[in-house]
């Protein structure tokens, strides 16, 4: 992996999770950081740069899938939950 | 932190209730912040003990009430103190192992993710953004609480 994108991909990693931290509802939030996490530890050991290429493209579609809902959600909050 | 915020339960609990031994309402008083306790609820415990202690002994009261302030003064000692606290919380860290001076990848074992986690339980710990350039650095734990104290003006 060239250090270019690996510095890329740490860098994605940190702004999905800063961005599903903002989740206001608790499912959503620790679904996201789950996900997120179990994701990049899944992939972590890809060496191929197309794949690499592919993952990234797939991530940065879905951190701007995780600020619309979180802007969403903040506009129709609904009940907090008892765990919260 | 779901420890210390249980132990600060306890505590908030445990010593208001001495006091009130003293009191007339020693044992409506007693007895009623117990079994709130028990199922965890403290706020609906401490209006429960404020809003009886209003009725009959304002002395106390002053003593109840939160005292807002601001947070201690940070020193070195004690950013060195909540960085190993957060540290020994990460779940994948060996709190055995873990000394002020141990690498995260070499000696703890653990990998790029793993340091940006704790770069970022440091950020909400300390609350305050440490940029990406500067997060990447920070490998040791002595390095982070230079770190801070250097943003935090903290000085010997």
């Amino acid at each position: 992996m060239a250090a270019s994108t690996r510095s890329q991909v740490i860098s994605l990693y940190r702004m999905m999770l800063k961005e599903s931290n903002k989740f206001p509802s608790y499912n959503y939030r620790t679904y996201a950081l789950r996900r997120v996490r179990d994701a990049f530890r899944a992939n972590g050991k890809i060496e191929d740069p197309k794949a690499v290429e592919r993952l990234m493209e797939e991530g940065q579609r879905t951190l701007a899938l995780i600020q619309r809902q979180v802007s969403i959600g903040q506009m129709y909050k609904s009940q907090r939950t008892v765990v919260e | 932190m779901a420890t210390r915020a249980l132990l600060q339960c306890v505590r908030s609990v445990a010593r208001p209730s001495l006091r009130l031994c003293t009191g007339n309402l020693a044992v409506r008083a007693v007895a009623a912040p117990a079994p709130a306790f028990f199922r965890g609820h403290c706020f609906t415990a401490d209006s429960r003990r404020t809003r009886l202690l209003g009725n009959s002994r304002i002395s106390s009261v002053g003593i109840l009430c939160r005292q807002y302030g601001d947070l201690p003064p940070l020193t070195l000692e004690t950013i060195k103190e909540r960085v190993m606290y957060v540290l020994k919380l990460y779940d994948k860290i060996n709190p055995e192992k873990l000394q002020t001076s141990s690498h995260f990848m070499k000696d703890l074992g653990l990998d790029s993710l793993d340091q940006v986690e704790i770069i970022m339980a440091m950020e909400d710990e300390f609350g305050f953004e440490i940029p990406d350039a500067e997060a990447e650095k920070l490998m040791t734990p002595e390095e982070i609480v230079q770190y801070i104290a250097d943003k935090k003006d903290v000085y010997e």
